[in-house]
Formats: structure tokens, sequence, C-alpha cells
């Protein structure tokens, strides 16, 4: 035993704190450890070095399920990073206090709007992020479906999942709502179709009643079309990243609601059931024949307000976002870029063309990334509810309602 | 030797044996945690700034439907604990009976305590999801396949028993810990005189191990009611509806995925309480039966 | 006799038919983790139950060369070796007072330490945070292994004291009546009487320690431990393996980042140790 603490006395004097001599910049991530994105952070902290010397860049990858934890944690306090990678909507914006404003950097991205908070831009977008429908072109061939021709009007896509089930080899669309994800990915992709623009800023400010025409409408749909044998069984029980689109690389399921960057986008997909055999819609919605790609920014870097070096870490954030080093993460991961600048040609694939196609059509904000937390997490309770039969659409909608005018109190 | 200077030796030595530990508990616990009962009266959102808002955490805590319902499930899982006590005891004794291949029963039981508890819940991920193996076995005998993690009950049966699968190695293994002061003389005295297990069981084994025994009654309560958070996560996110969100999930949700730490701290707080509270009823009738 | 002794080995050998059974369950996760840890990611998700036709140690060969992993495996073995040590030390001291001195204040002690035994830990990140920062242990290993003490200490002392309770209190003072000081009857009698508990408690303070993701984010947040280096990766990646035991199962690939929703996973501390 005595060893033992002689031993520990000595780690205790090996392991003094070494403190550094030059400047450093802090990062924190959950990206910069992943072989697809190397690339990027080597490239971003080469040219920040070179254009700063003297200065060290210190990327921290964190682990995603805690990384709110740990940025709640040390953002108060003079430890937390100098630059934090946050996703857009209500993560960013409702750590707006703590943030530097980046206003007079924020011309040439899109999707800086889901970085802003009040007047305030508080982060420069990385990718873009939104929702497509996905389908299986053999899956649509061996249906008797035309695969060329993806459905454009709530009614062909009806008809669609009825040739699925009048052929009752694979179920029309792979679901996954463990966490209720499927529920958010499925009222966003319609609410962008039938929202008005009031609507959509309604919903962006909390004012939005759960009640109104349209909410009902997402509800009533949600559960026609569970209860129409649209998704597999065992919805509530599959987690939608990565089970429900394993599901669909498996060729298992005609159609996903996937996503455009990071993962369950084209590349992906493609990478399992061949270009040839990969397909992309917007989804439609019923009563309207309005299609709307549901689109907002990704990710995003934002600057800690506290940091002891806030202009040089400003400084940094122009250089991960630039267009230089964006190309490099949207070439090798997949990602569609937020910075306009981007030279995108290196990507192609006849899908990608398709969605950037889309892209320059009518696009709408997604609905639920704009939710309050609070309402978010109970939409994701009342979706699964919804689906297992365990409560009504008024029930439902009652309680939403409830919850919303809750947060908005608070 | 005097009785007075034994006794203050007594307690010289135990105050110097007690101070670096209750020096360290105190700097890493319990002034944090008396630092995060204050947080519980403030609107702190993760950002520096809070403000005092008195007891109106602990009167949004009481009216959260979903709070309640977490209470709920935490008295349905706590329904189970004589389950988590017997079993480990019973295959401890069987073990320290000398049953064939006890000894590698042993160390295989303890393998899922070494995994952690992700790993632990994408196993069972696979095997309990609607097309997952235990459904295709039912089926392969003509049974229907259940939805075992989207169904309210089955869910919350399921993570308990998976914690359970994944926990029990460590209460045999503690169990053999406490088996091993068992006089062994008594133990074969009272063979010779033809004292079957039962008997022996009841006379000698039991009330040695009486201490062992409330260690993990409570032990296995904390550990239920602040241990399966990764299962929960994994396995069924807290759902579906609320059928699977225990308090210590509810917490997690509320403190990295809303930003209310204040909030988060309030339920705490009553979380603790009602630990403490089982705690003291588990070590209070362990004591009574002892001074039967 | 004869014949009770008979039936009862009888019994026994019925008893162990399930008892296998149960083992049997014990042991199909491993076999699970290392058929697919030597699988490609796409062969896992194409078949994920079938047995590995084509194995690849590939991804074990990529996760050690990413990401310093020998290192954050140095810092492993040191923090966890550190706070063991330090844990049966104190624990065994601690639970040899509380089960056989008397002395004022014990039943308090007692009480307290139950107590500290039940903080959920998620409550106490901020405050603990700015403590360790407060102290200047930030980012070192001290600070881990001081940490990790102060957080499985109320398990083990209280685990000691009810093994110490089980054992008869004339060992203490017969050892007393021949001279013996407290602390050689600690060392010469109640160290070497609690093996069993001292194997066990080390056992579980090393898989505590070594599994802990959550304490080890916190303080060290530069360096890291090789659980947390685990899990970083598959927080951001999507699993080539899946599931298998610690330290083996890597994820490659971008994934997350999809929604402001968050998932991948890692345990808060360890099962059983609040």
């Amino acid at each position: 035993m005595g060893r033992i603490a002689g031993w520990l006395i000595g780690t205790a004097l090996a392991a003094a704190p070494t403190l550094s001599m030059a400047q450093e910049l802090t990062v924190w991530d959950w990206k910069s450890g992943d072989p697809a994105a190397a690339n990027y952070f080597a490239a971003v902290k080469t040219a920040f070095e070179a254009a700063h010397p003297g200065v060290t860049v210190n990327f921290v990858m964190q682990p995603h399920d805690q990384y709110y934890t740990l940025l709640g944690t040390a953002l108060g306090s003079s430890s937390g990073p100098d630059v934090m990678l946050l996703h857009g909507g209500s993560q960013a914006t409702s750590r707006a206090e703590a943030l530097r404003p980046l206003n007079d950097m924020a011309e040439g991205f899109a999707g800086v709007a889901d970085f802003t908070a009040g007047d305030k831009t508080i982060a420069l977008p990385l990718t873009i992020q939104g929702f497509v429908v996905y389908y299986n072109k053999a899956l649509y061939e061996a249906a008797g479906l035309d695969p060329s021709k993806p459905p454009q009007t709530w009614d062909e896509l009806k008809a669609v999942c009825d040739a699925f089930k009048a052929q009752g080899t694979v179920p029309c669309f792979a679901m996954g709502n463990k966490e209720g994800f499927g529920g958010d990915f499925f009222l966003s992709s319609l609410a962008a179709d039938l929202f008005t623009p009031e609507e959509q800023a309604q919903m962006a400010t909390g004012d939005l009643p759960w009640t109104s025409p349209h909410m009902r409408t997402i509800a009533e749909t949600w559960v026609q079309t569970s209860q129409d044998g649209w998704y597999p069984e065992g919805a509530n029980a599959t987690a939608k990243f990565m089970d429900e689109y394993e599901m669909f690389m498996r060729g298992e399921a005609a159609n996903t609601i996937g996503l455009l960057s990071d993962v369950a986008h084209w590349k992906q997909f493609e990478e399992f059931l061949g270009p040839e055999n990969v397909g992309v819609y917007v989804h439609p919605a019923p009563g309207t024949s309005d299609l709307r790609l549901p689109v907002s920014g990704g990710i995003g870097y934002a600057v800690n307000a506290s940091s002891a070096n806030a202009d040089l870490a400003a400084d940094l954030v122009k250089t991960l976002s630039a267009p230089e080093q964006a190309a490099i993460f949207a070439v090798d991961t997949g990602a569609l870029p937020a910075s306009t600048a981007v030279d995108t040609s290196a990507l192609s694939s006849p899908t990608l063309g398709t969605i950037l196609g889309l892209m320059n059509g009518p696009t709408s904000p997604l609905a639920h990334a704009v939710m309050a937390p609070t309402v978010m997490e109970e939409w994701h309770r009342q979706s699964q509810l919804l689906v297992s039969g365990e409560t009504t659409v008024d029930d439902a909608l009652a309680r939403m309602e409830e919850i919303r005018l809750q947060a908005k109190s608070n | 030797m005097a009785r007075r200077t034994i006794g203050q030796a007594e307690r010289r030595f135990a105050a110097l044996v007690l101070l670096p530990a209750a020096l360290l508990l105190l700097v890493f616990r319990i002034v944090p945690l008396l630092w995060g009962f204050a947080l519980s009266f403030t609107n702190a959102n993760g950002l520096g700034s809070a403000d005092w808002v008195g007891l109106a955490n602990y009167q949004a805590v009481v009216a959260d439907e979903a709070f309640q319902d977490a209470l709920v499930n935490t008295v349905l899982v706590l329904s189970t604990l004589p389950v988590w006590i017997m079993l480990p005891m019973l295959l401890a004794l069987l073990i320290h009976q000398g049953v064939p291949g006890g000894r590698i029963f042993r160390a295989v039981y303890f393998l899922p305590a070494v995994l952690s508890s992700v790993i632990v819940g994408s196993i069972f991920n696979v095997v309990l999801r609607f097309d997952g193996s235990l459904n295709a076995a039912l089926k392969a005998v003509g049974l229907h396949p259940v939805d075992w993690l989207g169904n309210g009950w089955t869910a919350l049966l399921s993570l308990v028993t998976v914690y359970l699968w994944s926990t029990f190695g460590m209460s045999v293994l503690i169990f053999m810990a406490g088996l091993s002061t068992i006089n062994q003389e008594m133990l074969e005295a009272a063979k010779l005189d033809g004292a079957r297990f039962w008997a022996r069981l009841r006379f000698i084994v039991i009330p040695t191990l009486r201490p062992i025994i409330e260690f993990v009654a409570v032990v296995t309560t904390i550990g239920l009611l602040t241990g399966m958070f990764g299962l929960i996560y994994v396995l069924t996110a807290g759902g579906p509806g609320t059928a699977t969100t225990l308090p210590e999930f509810l917490i997690w949700l509320e403190q990295g995925k809303l930003n209310r730490p204040g909030y988060a701290a309030a339920i705490s707080a009553v979380l603790f309480v009602l630990m403490a509270g089982v705690a003291w009823a588990q070590v209070r009738i362990m004591s009574r039966n002892a001074d039967l | 006799m004869a014949a009770a002794g008979k039936r009862e080995r009888r019994s026994l050998w019925i008893a162990a038919i399930p008892m296998a059974l149960l083992a049997l369950s014990c042991v199909y996760p491993i076999y699970f983790a290392v058929n697919n840890a030597l699988k490609t990611s796409k062969g896992y998700i194409l078949d994920r139950f079938g047995l590995v036709t084509d194995p690849t140690v590939q991804n074990f060969a990529d996760a050690w060369g990413r990401a310093r992993f020998s290192e954050y495996f140095v810092n492993s073995v040191l923090v966890t070796a550190g706070a063991v040590g330090l844990l049966l030390l104190l624990s065994s001291l601690v639970g040899f007072a509380l089960a056989m001195l008397r002395f004022p204040g014990r039943r308090f002690v007692f009480v307290a330490i139950l107590a500290a035994l039940m903080i959920p830990i998620q409550v106490v990140l901020v405050p603990f945070y700015r403590t360790v920062e407060g102290l200047g242990l930030l980012n070192t290993r001290v600070g881990l292994v001081l940490a990790y003490t102060a957080f499985f200490l109320p398990f083990s002392i209280y685990l000691m004291t009810a093994f110490y309770r089980g054992l008869p209190r004339e060992l203490l003072e017969a050892a007393r009546m021949d001279g013996a000081r407290f602390l050689e009857v600690w060392w010469h009698v109640m160290l070497p009487l609690g093996r069993p508990a001292l194997l066990t408690l080390g056992i579980l303070n090393t898989l505590y320690c070594w599994n802990d993701v959550l304490i080890s984010l916190l303080v060290l947040q530069d360096r890291r431990t090789l659980m947390v280096g685990i899990a970083a990766l598959r927080g951001s990646t999507r699993p080539t393996c899946r599931s298998s035991p610690p330290g083996s199962c890597w994820r490659r690939r971008p994934s997350s980042s999809s929604t402001s929703s968050s998932r991948g996973a890692s345990s808060a501390a360890s099962p059983w140790a609040p």
C-alpha cells in the first residue's frame, strides 16, 4: 500500500499541468476525429496557422450525446472553448447570449437565418440541411411502377404506397420513430408544402397554434398513413439513425425521408444501392399541389463571447467556413455547402444533380427545427402515441397546444 | 490496559482514518451537491446568468406530467427489487455449495457486467426490435411476434430485464465474497448433524449475510434509479410516449437537450429524497430483523 | 445422512442445467461482438446475424492508428490504477473503522456516506466542474484520480463496511489483547481477512474507472482516456462493428448532425456506482 501511495505522488508530480507559451485556440466539435473530415480539419489548421504565426489551433472532439451538456457546463466559465460547432435552430439560438455576434461576416452564406437570434448572427453555417424522399428504383420497378416518374402529388404518392401494399413484399416507407425523429421529419416535410408564409413566420416565433387547420392535417395524415400500412411494424422501436436507413440500404423498404448532408443522404445510399437505383423527390402533402423543399442551415461555427481571444477566434471561424475549406468538407463527406461561393462541380451524381435543381426551386424552412425544445420533445412523445393508437389526434393536439403556450409564457 | 485509553486510541485512529476520505467526499461530492441544490432555486440556463426563482421549479416539477409518469415507472421498476436480491443470492449459494461447473459460472456470469451499458444496449437492440432475433425465434416456433420495445408495458419490462441480465453477475460476486466469511466448521458440523440445505440457509447463512443483503438491496435500488441511463438511451429513448422515462433520463433531457439546468436540479433533488427514503426503509427493515 | 448428501448432490446437478443456460446467454454477446468486429461496415449493415465470411482486422488497425489511441490507453491505465489503489486503501481503512470501532458520530458518518452514494451525477456536473477548475486540477491526471476516488468511494466504503460487519468483533479484541495497535490490526488481521471483498471491489472499481466517460470528459479535456476516445468516435460516425466489448468497437464515416437532436450514446459513469 505504501508503494502505491509513493507511486501516486510520483504520478502527481509528473502530471503537473504544462502551460503553453504561444497563443492557442480551442475548437469543440463532434466531427474532427472523423476520417472522412480529416482533410478538411488539416486544411483549416494549416491555412489559419500560416496566416497567424504563433497561434495553434486545437480541435477537441466531444461525444455527440453529451455535447450540449458539456458545452452548458463550460460556457459560463473561462475554460470553455473559443470556437464551437453548433446545430442550426434552437440549439444555436438558445445560446445566443453567450456567443459573439458575427453579423459582419455573414455575407454569402445560405441558411444564416437558422443561426440568427433576433438580429444577431451567432454562427457561420458550414452545411445546408434538409429533407427529401429517397426511393429505390429497383423496388419501384418490381412493384410495377415507373421508376423514372416519382410521385409529384399526394394522390400519386398514395397510389405508390397502395401499389406496395398490394404487392406485399416491402413496406412503402422505412420508418424509425424510437426517438420521435420520424415524427419530426414527417412534420417538417408536410409543413414545407402546407404552411403559408404567415404560418411559417408564426411557427418561427412559437405563435402558430397546434389546433390550426394545417397542424391538424399533419397530425391526421401521420395517423392515417400509419393506419394505411405505409410503415413497417415496430416503428416506435426502430431508431431512425441508422436502423431505419439501414433498412432502406438493404432494399427492405421502397422510400425513406432522408437528409441532404452528413448521413442518410444520396452519397451513402448510392454506395449501397448503386447510383442507378437511387431516386429523389420532394415530399408532397395532402390538399395542396405546392412542392417546397424543406431546408435550413445545418451545422455552423460560433465564437464564445467570453473567450480571451474572441477576435482571433472570429477569424478562425472565417477560415473554417471559407469557400476553399468548405469545398473540401463538401467533396469528402457529401454534405451540401452553405457558402454560395463553393464550387460543387467535383460532386457528381445524378441524384445530386436532381437535388441541386430542387434547391434552386421553391424552398421552405424546417418547421420542427424552430420549435421550442420542450415542444419538440412533447411532439416526439405524442407522435409515438399517435402511431401506437394510445392517443387521439384531438388529445394529442390539445396537449401540444398546452405545451406550446407553456413554452411561450416562459 | 485501562478502558479509557482504549476508547481514546480507538477514537483517535478512527478520526485519522476518516479524515482523508471525508475531505475527498466533502470537496468533490458534498460541496457540488449543495451547489446543485442551490441551482434548483434559480432559472439557470447554462450560460452563466441565473436569477432566484424560489420554489417555482419544484412547483413545475410536481405539475409536470412527464415527471409524474416517470414516478409511476420508478415504482414499477422498484417493485422488481426482490428478484434482484434473491436471484443472485441463490446463484451464489449454489456455487458456494459446489454446483458442478460453479467456478466457470461465476466467471461467466460476470461477463455482461464488463460490457458498458451502451454495448449491452446495442446488442439487445438487435435482439429485441420488431425484426430482431427474438421475434424471429418466436415466429419459428409458430408464435406471434411482439413489439418488445414499442409497447409501453413490454418496453419497461424488457429494459429492466436487460439491466438485470447485465448486472446480476456483480451481485453474485458480492454475495460470494460475503459467503466467504461464513464459518466453514459450523457449516460442516450442521451438515454432519443432518441439517438440510434450507435449515442451514436459514440459521447460519442468512444471519451472516445480513449486512451483505442490505448492501445489495440499497446499492441495487440506487442503481435502478441512477444507473439505467445508458440502456434507456440506446434501447427506448424514454418511449414510447413516456413509458420508459425514469427521473434520471428526464434529468439528462432537461439538462442536455432542453437546456434547463435549474429545472433538472429540482428533479434531481426530488429523486435524491426519494432514494434516501427507500434506502432508509431498507436499512431499517434489515436492522429490525437483526434484532429478532 | 448419506442419503441426504446424495439427494443434495442430485439437486445440485439439476440446478446446474438452468445455470448453464444462463451462462450461455452471457457468452453470446462476446461471440456477437467478435463476429461483427471482423466484418466490414457494409458487411455488417447487409447481414447483422450471419457468420463473418470475409474477416478483416482493418477495424482494429484503423482505430489504433487514428486519434492517438496509444496515448489514451496509457492515460486510462495510469488513472485507473491510481484511483483503484487509493480506493482500496481508503475503503478498507474506513470500512474497518465503521464496522468494528466505537466512536461518537459513527452513525452520522455512515448515513453521510450512504447519502453521498445517492447523488445523481447529472445535477452535480456544473458545480463539480467548477470545483475541479477552482482547485487547478483541470486537465491533470491527478485531478481525475481524485475525482474517481471521490465518486466511487461511498460505494467502496459501504461494501467494506458491510463485509467487515459480517466478521465477529472478537477478532479485534483478541488482537488488541495481544497488544497490537489499530494500524497493525488492520494490516495483519483486517486486510488479509478482507481479501475476498477487496478483490471484488478491485474488479468493480477497475471496471467503473475504465468504462467511465462523463467524469473523464469533464476533467481531462485535452488529454483523453480510452473510453472517451471511443465514445467520441462513436458519437460522430457510423458503426463498423456496432456491438463489441469495450476497447474494440470502432465507428467510421460521418453521421449525425442531422437535426437539432443528439444521438450516439455513452454511459454516465458505470452501471452501479452512481
